[in-house]
Protein backbone atom coordinates (compact mmCIF):
# COMPACT_ATOMS: atom_id res chain seq x y z
CA UNK A 1 0.00 0.00 0.00
CA UNK A 2 2.67 2.50 1.21
CA UNK A 3 4.94 1.65 -1.74
CA UNK A 4 2.20 2.04 -4.09
CA UNK A 5 1.16 5.61 -2.65
CA UNK A 6 4.58 6.35 -3.41
CA UNK A 7 5.17 5.39 -6.60
CA UNK A 8 2.05 7.22 -8.15
CA UNK A 9 3.56 10.32 -6.15
CA UNK A 10 7.35 9.57 -7.97
CA UNK A 11 4.58 9.77 -10.62
CA UNK A 12 3.00 12.59 -10.62
CA UNK A 13 5.34 14.48 -9.66
CA UNK A 14 7.75 13.70 -12.56
CA UNK A 15 4.70 14.41 -14.84
CA UNK A 16 4.46 18.05 -13.29
CA UNK A 17 8.46 18.18 -13.99
CA UNK A 18 7.54 17.09 -17.78
CA UNK A 19 5.11 19.88 -17.68
CA UNK A 20 6.86 22.53 -16.79
CA UNK A 21 10.03 21.54 -18.59
CA UNK A 22 7.73 22.35 -21.64
CA UNK A 23 5.95 25.21 -21.67
CA UNK A 24 5.73 28.25 -18.87
CA UNK A 25 2.73 29.56 -19.87
CA UNK A 26 0.06 30.34 -16.75
CA UNK A 27 -2.27 27.56 -18.05
CA UNK A 28 0.97 24.84 -17.66
CA UNK A 29 1.92 26.66 -14.66
CA UNK A 30 -1.51 26.22 -13.02
CA UNK A 31 -1.66 22.01 -13.99
CA UNK A 32 1.73 21.65 -12.51
CA UNK A 33 0.48 22.99 -9.14
CA UNK A 34 -1.91 21.09 -8.95
CA UNK A 35 -0.03 17.50 -9.56
CA UNK A 36 2.21 18.89 -6.78
CA UNK A 37 -0.12 19.26 -4.78
CA UNK A 38 -1.42 15.83 -5.37
CA UNK A 39 1.93 14.66 -4.71
CA UNK A 40 2.74 16.21 -1.86
CA UNK A 41 -0.40 15.48 -0.10
CA UNK A 42 0.36 11.10 -0.93
CA UNK A 43 3.85 11.79 0.86
CA UNK A 44 2.30 13.27 3.69
CA UNK A 45 -0.15 10.46 3.63
CA UNK A 46 2.74 8.07 3.82
CA UNK A 47 4.67 9.72 6.43
CA UNK A 48 7.74 10.45 4.11
CA UNK A 49 8.30 13.85 5.96
CA UNK A 50 11.38 15.04 3.86
CA UNK A 51 9.83 14.63 0.74
CA UNK A 52 6.99 16.42 1.79
CA UNK A 53 9.38 18.93 2.40
CA UNK A 54 11.28 19.50 -0.46
CA UNK A 55 8.21 19.46 -2.58
CA UNK A 56 7.21 22.75 -0.40
CA UNK A 57 9.49 24.43 -1.32
CA UNK A 58 9.26 23.16 -5.18
CA UNK A 59 5.88 24.17 -5.11
CA UNK A 60 6.63 27.94 -2.82
CA UNK A 61 8.75 28.51 -5.74
CA UNK A 62 6.19 27.27 -8.11
CA UNK A 63 3.50 29.99 -6.77
CA UNK A 64 5.85 32.54 -6.66
CA UNK A 65 6.39 32.23 -10.44
CA UNK A 66 2.78 31.91 -11.34
CA UNK A 67 1.94 35.26 -9.47
CA UNK A 68 4.66 36.74 -10.95
CA UNK A 69 3.19 35.39 -14.42
CA UNK A 70 -0.24 36.54 -13.57
CA UNK A 71 0.64 39.91 -12.64
CA UNK A 72 2.45 40.54 -15.86
CA UNK A 73 -0.29 39.25 -18.52
CA UNK A 74 -2.81 41.44 -16.42
CA UNK A 75 -0.34 44.32 -16.80
CA UNK A 76 -0.25 43.82 -20.34
CA UNK A 77 -3.88 43.16 -21.24
CA UNK A 78 -4.33 46.79 -18.89
CA UNK A 79 -1.91 49.23 -20.37
CA UNK A 80 -3.10 50.00 -23.30
CA UNK A 81 -7.00 50.84 -22.16
CA UNK A 82 -5.13 52.43 -19.08
CA UNK A 83 -2.40 54.19 -20.89
CA UNK A 84 -4.97 56.05 -22.87
CA UNK A 85 -7.24 56.73 -20.28
CA UNK A 86 -4.76 58.72 -18.63
CA UNK A 87 -3.82 60.77 -21.60
CA UNK A 88 -7.72 61.33 -21.98
CA UNK A 89 -7.99 62.62 -18.51
CA UNK A 90 -5.08 65.38 -19.27
CA UNK A 91 -6.79 66.24 -22.34
CA UNK A 92 -10.31 66.82 -20.03
CA UNK A 93 -8.98 68.90 -17.64
CA UNK A 94 -7.05 70.93 -20.41
CA UNK A 95 -10.51 71.34 -21.79
CA UNK A 96 -12.16 72.47 -18.68
CA UNK A 97 -9.78 74.01 -16.74
CA UNK A 98 -11.90 77.91 -17.30
CA UNK A 99 -11.56 80.09 -14.23
CA UNK A 100 -6.94 80.48 -14.06
CA UNK A 101 -4.51 78.31 -12.68
CA UNK A 102 -6.14 77.23 -9.89
CA UNK A 103 -8.92 75.83 -10.77
CA UNK A 104 -6.88 73.31 -12.63
CA UNK A 105 -4.88 72.61 -9.80
CA UNK A 106 -8.10 71.78 -8.34
CA UNK A 107 -9.49 69.54 -11.19
CA UNK A 108 -5.63 67.80 -11.32
CA UNK A 109 -5.90 67.09 -7.31
CA UNK A 110 -9.45 65.68 -7.89
CA UNK A 111 -8.36 63.69 -10.42
CA UNK A 112 -5.10 62.55 -9.74
CA UNK A 113 -5.03 61.74 -6.25
CA UNK A 114 -8.37 61.44 -5.32
CA UNK A 115 -9.80 59.54 -8.36
CA UNK A 116 -7.52 57.48 -9.90
CA UNK A 117 -4.45 57.93 -7.22
CA UNK A 118 -1.59 57.73 -9.65
CA UNK A 119 -0.02 60.64 -6.99
CA UNK A 120 -0.11 61.21 -3.53
CA UNK A 121 -1.14 64.07 -2.09
CA UNK A 122 2.36 64.64 -0.90
CA UNK A 123 3.62 63.58 -4.15
CA UNK A 124 0.92 66.32 -5.81
CA UNK A 125 2.24 68.91 -3.74
CA UNK A 126 5.82 67.93 -4.55
CA UNK A 127 5.22 68.81 -7.80
CA UNK A 128 3.59 72.17 -6.81
CA UNK A 129 6.50 73.19 -5.01
CA UNK A 130 8.87 72.25 -8.39
CA UNK A 131 5.93 74.48 -10.43
CA UNK A 132 6.39 77.27 -7.88
CA UNK A 133 10.06 77.51 -7.89
CA UNK A 134 10.74 76.54 -11.41
CA UNK A 135 9.49 79.10 -14.79
CA UNK A 136 6.05 78.20 -16.07
CA UNK A 137 2.80 78.29 -15.47
CA UNK A 138 1.99 76.02 -12.16
CA UNK A 139 -0.62 73.57 -13.92
CA UNK A 140 1.26 72.87 -16.59
CA UNK A 141 3.98 72.48 -14.63
CA UNK A 142 2.04 69.62 -12.39
CA UNK A 143 0.58 68.56 -15.63
CA UNK A 144 4.11 67.99 -17.00
CA UNK A 145 5.59 66.34 -13.48
CA UNK A 146 2.51 63.69 -13.80
CA UNK A 147 3.38 63.08 -17.18
CA UNK A 148 6.91 62.35 -16.29
CA UNK A 149 6.05 60.34 -13.61
CA UNK A 150 4.20 58.18 -15.06
CA UNK A 151 6.29 57.87 -18.48
CA UNK A 152 9.38 59.27 -18.23
CA UNK A 153 10.29 61.75 -20.80
CA UNK A 154 7.12 60.57 -23.24
CA UNK A 155 4.62 60.88 -20.58
CA UNK A 156 5.90 64.07 -19.32
CA UNK A 157 5.94 65.32 -23.61
CA UNK A 158 2.21 63.29 -24.41
CA UNK A 159 0.55 64.60 -21.12
CA UNK A 160 1.80 68.44 -21.96
CA UNK A 161 0.70 68.39 -25.13
CA UNK A 162 -2.92 66.99 -24.52
CA UNK A 163 -3.27 69.46 -21.94
CA UNK A 164 -2.51 72.26 -24.26
CA UNK A 165 -4.28 70.93 -27.29
CA UNK A 166 -7.92 72.16 -26.00
CA UNK A 167 -6.89 75.95 -25.48
CA UNK A 168 -4.41 75.79 -28.29
CA UNK A 169 -7.45 74.94 -30.59
CA UNK A 170 -9.68 77.21 -29.25
CA UNK A 171 -7.27 80.18 -29.02
CA UNK A 172 -6.68 79.73 -33.00
CA UNK A 173 -10.34 79.92 -33.51
CA UNK A 174 -11.10 82.83 -31.85
CA UNK A 175 -7.79 84.21 -33.25
CA UNK A 176 -9.29 83.96 -36.54
CA UNK A 177 -12.92 85.14 -35.80
CA UNK A 178 -10.93 88.05 -34.01
CA UNK A 179 -9.21 88.90 -36.97
CA UNK A 180 -11.87 88.74 -39.51
CA UNK A 181 -15.10 90.11 -37.35
CA UNK A 182 -12.54 92.12 -34.68
CA UNK A 183 -14.94 90.63 -31.88
CA UNK A 184 -13.74 89.89 -28.52
CA UNK A 185 -16.75 88.02 -26.85
CA UNK A 186 -18.32 89.89 -23.33
CA UNK A 187 -18.22 87.41 -21.04
CA UNK A 188 -17.97 89.19 -17.76
CA UNK A 189 -21.66 87.54 -15.77
CA UNK A 190 -20.34 84.61 -17.23
CA UNK A 191 -16.55 84.87 -15.56
CA UNK A 192 -17.77 86.41 -11.99
CA UNK A 193 -19.98 82.91 -11.91
CA UNK A 194 -17.02 80.72 -12.54
CA UNK A 195 -14.29 83.04 -10.76
CA UNK A 196 -17.00 82.22 -7.86
CA UNK A 197 -16.67 78.89 -8.11
CA UNK A 198 -13.38 78.40 -8.64
CA UNK A 199 -13.05 80.00 -5.38
CA UNK A 200 -15.09 77.20 -3.85
CA UNK A 201 -12.78 74.74 -5.58
CA UNK A 202 -9.37 76.34 -4.64
CA UNK A 203 -10.88 76.46 -0.90
CA UNK A 204 -11.93 73.11 -0.68
CA UNK A 205 -8.48 71.90 -2.14
CA UNK A 206 -7.08 73.72 0.23
CA UNK A 207 -8.79 72.36 3.27
CA UNK A 208 -8.32 68.61 1.74
CA UNK A 209 -4.66 68.94 1.49
CA UNK A 210 -4.26 70.70 4.91
CA UNK A 211 -6.50 67.61 6.27
CA UNK A 212 -3.89 65.49 4.98
CA UNK A 213 -0.43 67.39 5.29
CA UNK A 214 -1.01 69.01 8.68
CA UNK A 215 0.63 67.03 11.69
CA UNK A 216 1.06 69.57 14.45
CA UNK A 217 1.64 72.74 15.34
CA UNK A 218 4.71 73.48 12.78
CA UNK A 219 2.89 73.35 9.86
CA UNK A 220 0.20 75.68 11.31
CA UNK A 221 2.78 78.31 11.32
CA UNK A 222 4.31 78.09 8.59
CA UNK A 223 1.01 77.75 6.16
CA UNK A 224 -0.72 80.43 8.54
CA UNK A 225 2.97 82.64 7.65
CA UNK A 226 2.97 81.90 4.11
CA UNK A 227 -0.88 82.46 3.71
CA UNK A 228 -0.28 85.38 5.49
CA UNK A 229 2.78 86.71 3.79
CA UNK A 230 1.20 85.96 0.38
CA UNK A 231 -1.48 88.26 0.71
CA UNK A 232 -0.68 90.85 3.34
CA UNK A 233 3.04 91.47 2.34
CA UNK A 234 2.36 90.27 -1.32
CA UNK A 235 6.07 88.59 -1.37
CA UNK A 236 7.23 86.92 -4.18
CA UNK A 237 5.74 83.23 -4.23
CA UNK A 238 9.47 81.87 -4.78
CA UNK A 239 10.63 83.48 -1.98
CA UNK A 240 7.95 82.08 0.04
CA UNK A 241 8.43 78.76 -0.93
CA UNK A 242 11.78 78.47 -1.07
CA UNK A 243 11.50 80.04 2.48
CA UNK A 244 9.68 77.80 3.96
CA UNK A 245 12.02 75.05 2.56
CA UNK A 246 14.69 76.61 5.04
CA UNK A 247 12.22 76.58 7.95
CA UNK A 248 11.37 72.76 6.95
CA UNK A 249 15.06 72.30 7.33
CA UNK A 250 15.74 73.79 10.16
CA UNK A 251 12.29 72.46 12.31
CA UNK A 252 12.44 69.20 11.03
CA UNK A 253 16.01 68.89 11.72
CA UNK A 254 15.67 67.01 14.46
CA UNK A 255 12.58 64.44 13.66
CA UNK A 256 13.70 63.02 10.38
CA UNK A 257 14.76 59.64 12.15
CA UNK A 258 11.11 59.48 13.65
CA UNK A 259 9.35 60.60 9.90
CA UNK A 260 11.19 57.48 8.13
CA UNK A 261 9.58 55.19 10.54
CA UNK A 262 6.42 56.41 9.93
CA UNK B 1 8.60 84.40 -43.08
CA UNK B 2 11.17 82.10 -41.61
CA UNK B 3 12.82 85.60 -40.23
CA UNK B 4 9.91 86.13 -37.73
CA UNK B 5 9.13 82.54 -36.90
CA UNK B 6 12.62 82.43 -35.33
CA UNK B 7 11.92 85.83 -33.90
CA UNK B 8 8.81 84.60 -32.03
CA UNK B 9 10.42 81.75 -31.29
CA UNK B 10 12.97 83.68 -29.55
CA UNK B 11 11.20 85.70 -27.41
CA UNK B 12 8.78 83.30 -26.76
CA UNK B 13 11.36 80.79 -25.47
CA UNK B 14 12.80 83.70 -23.54
CA UNK B 15 9.30 84.44 -21.80
CA UNK B 16 8.70 80.59 -20.87
CA UNK B 17 12.37 80.60 -19.19
CA UNK B 18 11.28 83.52 -17.48
CA UNK B 19 8.09 83.24 -16.28
CA UNK B 20 8.31 82.30 -12.79
CA UNK B 21 5.15 81.86 -10.67
CA UNK B 22 2.43 81.66 -13.70
CA UNK B 23 0.60 83.33 -15.76
CA UNK B 24 -0.34 87.03 -15.23
CA UNK B 25 3.61 87.69 -13.92
CA UNK B 26 5.21 87.83 -16.97
CA UNK B 27 2.93 90.00 -19.00
CA UNK B 28 4.18 93.07 -18.99
CA UNK B 29 7.61 91.57 -20.41
CA UNK B 30 5.40 89.87 -23.17
CA UNK B 31 3.91 93.53 -23.81
CA UNK B 32 7.61 94.73 -24.06
CA UNK B 33 8.84 92.19 -26.56
CA UNK B 34 5.66 92.00 -28.79
CA UNK B 35 4.11 95.57 -29.19
CA UNK B 36 6.97 97.71 -28.18
CA UNK B 37 10.03 95.98 -29.77
CA UNK B 38 8.51 94.13 -33.08
CA UNK B 39 5.71 95.87 -33.05
CA UNK B 40 3.51 92.19 -34.04
CA UNK B 41 0.37 94.06 -32.30
CA UNK B 42 -0.98 97.07 -30.95
CA UNK B 43 -1.77 98.15 -27.46
CA UNK B 44 -5.54 96.87 -28.03
CA UNK B 45 -4.95 93.94 -29.31
CA UNK B 46 -2.53 92.67 -27.14
CA UNK B 47 -5.01 93.19 -24.35
CA UNK B 48 -7.40 91.13 -26.31
CA UNK B 49 -4.86 88.67 -26.56
CA UNK B 50 -5.03 88.78 -22.81
CA UNK B 51 -8.32 88.75 -21.93
CA UNK B 52 -8.69 85.45 -24.56
CA UNK B 53 -6.10 84.20 -22.91
CA UNK B 54 -8.41 84.04 -19.86
CA UNK B 55 -11.05 82.61 -21.65
CA UNK B 56 -9.21 79.41 -22.97
CA UNK B 57 -9.42 77.15 -20.19
CA UNK B 58 -5.66 76.61 -20.48
CA UNK B 59 -3.25 78.97 -18.63
CA UNK B 60 -3.01 82.79 -19.40
CA UNK B 61 0.32 81.63 -21.10
CA UNK B 62 -1.88 80.30 -24.45
CA UNK B 63 -1.97 84.02 -25.41
CA UNK B 64 1.23 82.84 -27.33
CA UNK B 65 -0.67 81.05 -29.30
CA UNK B 66 -3.06 84.33 -30.58
CA UNK B 67 -0.13 86.58 -30.50
CA UNK B 68 1.84 84.54 -32.77
CA UNK B 69 -0.99 83.69 -34.85
CA UNK B 70 -1.33 87.56 -35.49
CA UNK B 71 2.13 87.85 -36.44
CA UNK B 72 2.67 84.82 -38.83
CA UNK B 73 -0.68 82.65 -39.38
CA UNK B 74 -1.43 79.01 -38.14
CA UNK B 75 2.84 78.26 -38.19
CA UNK B 76 3.25 81.41 -35.88
CA UNK B 77 0.88 80.17 -33.54
CA UNK B 78 2.31 76.76 -33.11
CA UNK B 79 5.76 77.92 -33.16
CA UNK B 80 5.13 80.39 -30.23
CA UNK B 81 3.27 78.04 -28.14
CA UNK B 82 5.74 75.26 -28.48
CA UNK B 83 8.44 77.69 -27.89
CA UNK B 84 6.61 79.31 -24.97
CA UNK B 85 6.13 75.73 -23.16
CA UNK B 86 9.26 74.19 -23.82
CA UNK B 87 11.92 75.47 -21.27
CA UNK B 88 9.56 74.93 -18.20
CA UNK B 89 8.75 71.35 -19.77
CA UNK B 90 12.78 70.78 -19.94
CA UNK B 91 13.29 71.38 -16.70
CA UNK B 92 10.39 69.90 -14.75
CA UNK B 93 11.58 66.47 -16.71
CA UNK B 94 15.14 67.62 -14.94
CA UNK B 95 13.99 68.37 -11.88
CA UNK B 96 11.74 65.64 -11.40
CA UNK B 97 14.53 63.08 -12.62
CA UNK B 98 16.34 64.67 -10.01
CA UNK B 99 14.03 65.11 -7.02
CA UNK B 100 13.88 60.67 -7.17
CA UNK B 101 17.56 60.37 -6.67
CA UNK B 102 17.74 63.14 -4.34
CA UNK B 103 14.85 61.69 -2.31
CA UNK B 104 16.67 60.23 0.13
CA UNK B 105 18.86 63.18 1.02
CA UNK B 106 17.52 64.01 4.50
CA UNK B 107 17.60 68.07 4.36
CA UNK B 108 16.21 68.00 1.25
CA UNK B 109 13.03 66.01 2.90
CA UNK B 110 12.80 68.73 4.98
CA UNK B 111 13.25 71.30 2.52
CA UNK B 112 10.26 69.46 0.71
CA UNK B 113 8.05 69.34 3.60
CA UNK B 114 8.33 72.77 4.33
CA UNK B 115 7.70 73.77 1.46
CA UNK B 116 4.53 71.68 0.54
CA UNK B 117 2.62 73.61 3.18
CA UNK B 118 3.55 76.57 1.75
CA UNK B 119 1.99 75.50 -1.32
CA UNK B 120 -0.99 74.98 0.62
CA UNK B 121 -0.87 78.55 2.19
CA UNK B 122 -0.52 79.71 -1.39
CA UNK B 123 -3.25 78.15 -2.49
CA UNK B 124 -5.31 79.53 0.26
CA UNK B 125 -3.85 83.06 -0.91
CA UNK B 126 -5.21 82.60 -4.36
CA UNK B 127 -8.26 81.08 -3.29
CA UNK B 128 -9.21 84.21 -1.80
CA UNK B 129 -7.56 87.00 -4.09
CA UNK B 130 -9.96 85.24 -6.62
CA UNK B 131 -12.65 85.38 -3.60
CA UNK B 132 -12.05 89.07 -3.23
CA UNK B 133 -12.52 90.03 -7.54
CA UNK B 134 -15.60 87.55 -7.77
CA UNK B 135 -18.04 87.73 -4.72
CA UNK B 136 -19.61 90.68 -5.78
CA UNK B 137 -23.71 90.15 -4.97
CA UNK B 138 -25.27 87.17 -3.35
CA UNK B 139 -25.49 84.94 -6.21
CA UNK B 140 -21.76 84.62 -6.50
CA UNK B 141 -21.57 84.24 -2.56
CA UNK B 142 -24.64 81.52 -2.78
CA UNK B 143 -21.61 79.49 -5.14
CA UNK B 144 -19.14 79.79 -2.99
CA UNK B 145 -20.54 78.29 -0.29
CA UNK B 146 -22.54 75.68 -1.93
CA UNK B 147 -19.22 74.56 -4.36
CA UNK B 148 -17.23 74.34 -0.90
CA UNK B 149 -20.28 71.85 0.25
CA UNK B 150 -20.44 70.12 -2.88
CA UNK B 151 -16.86 69.21 -2.84
CA UNK B 152 -15.61 69.01 0.61
CA UNK B 153 -18.54 67.34 1.89
CA UNK B 154 -20.21 65.14 -0.95
CA UNK B 155 -16.67 65.07 -3.24
CA UNK B 156 -18.45 65.62 -6.50
CA UNK B 157 -16.17 66.27 -10.05
CA UNK B 158 -15.32 69.74 -9.98
CA UNK B 159 -15.68 69.87 -13.54
CA UNK B 160 -19.54 69.74 -13.01
CA UNK B 161 -19.35 72.78 -10.27
CA UNK B 162 -17.48 74.58 -13.36
CA UNK B 163 -19.97 74.02 -15.83
CA UNK B 164 -23.02 74.30 -13.25
CA UNK B 165 -21.59 77.88 -12.18
CA UNK B 166 -20.82 78.56 -16.73
CA UNK B 167 -24.46 77.98 -16.85
CA UNK B 168 -25.92 80.37 -14.41
CA UNK B 169 -23.56 83.03 -15.58
CA UNK B 170 -24.96 82.40 -19.01
CA UNK B 171 -28.40 82.33 -17.88
CA UNK B 172 -28.49 85.26 -16.09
Amino acid sequence: MEQKTREQAEKLYMRGLHVFARSADTESLELVAELWQDAWESYRKIGDKSKARDLEKSLAALYKKKYLKVQETRERQGGIIRKFKDWFMFFKIGCFGFGGPMAVFSLLQDELVREKKILTDKDFLEGAVLGDVLPGPVTMDIVTYTGYKLKKWFGALISTLVFILPSFVLMIILAILYNRYSITPKVEEVFRCLGAAVTGLILSVGLKLSKTEMKDYRELCILIWAFASALIFKLDIVVIVGFAGLVGIIVYHDDTEKQQVK
Amino acid sequence: MINTLVKLSWVFLKIGTFSFGGGIVIIPLVENEVVVKYGWLTKTEFVDAVTLGQITPGPVIVSATFIGYKACGILGAIVSTLSVILPSFVMICLATAAIKKFRENKTLANFLRGARVAVIGMVFDAGVSIGRSSLVDIKTILIVGMSIICLFKYKVNPIWIILGAGIVGLAT
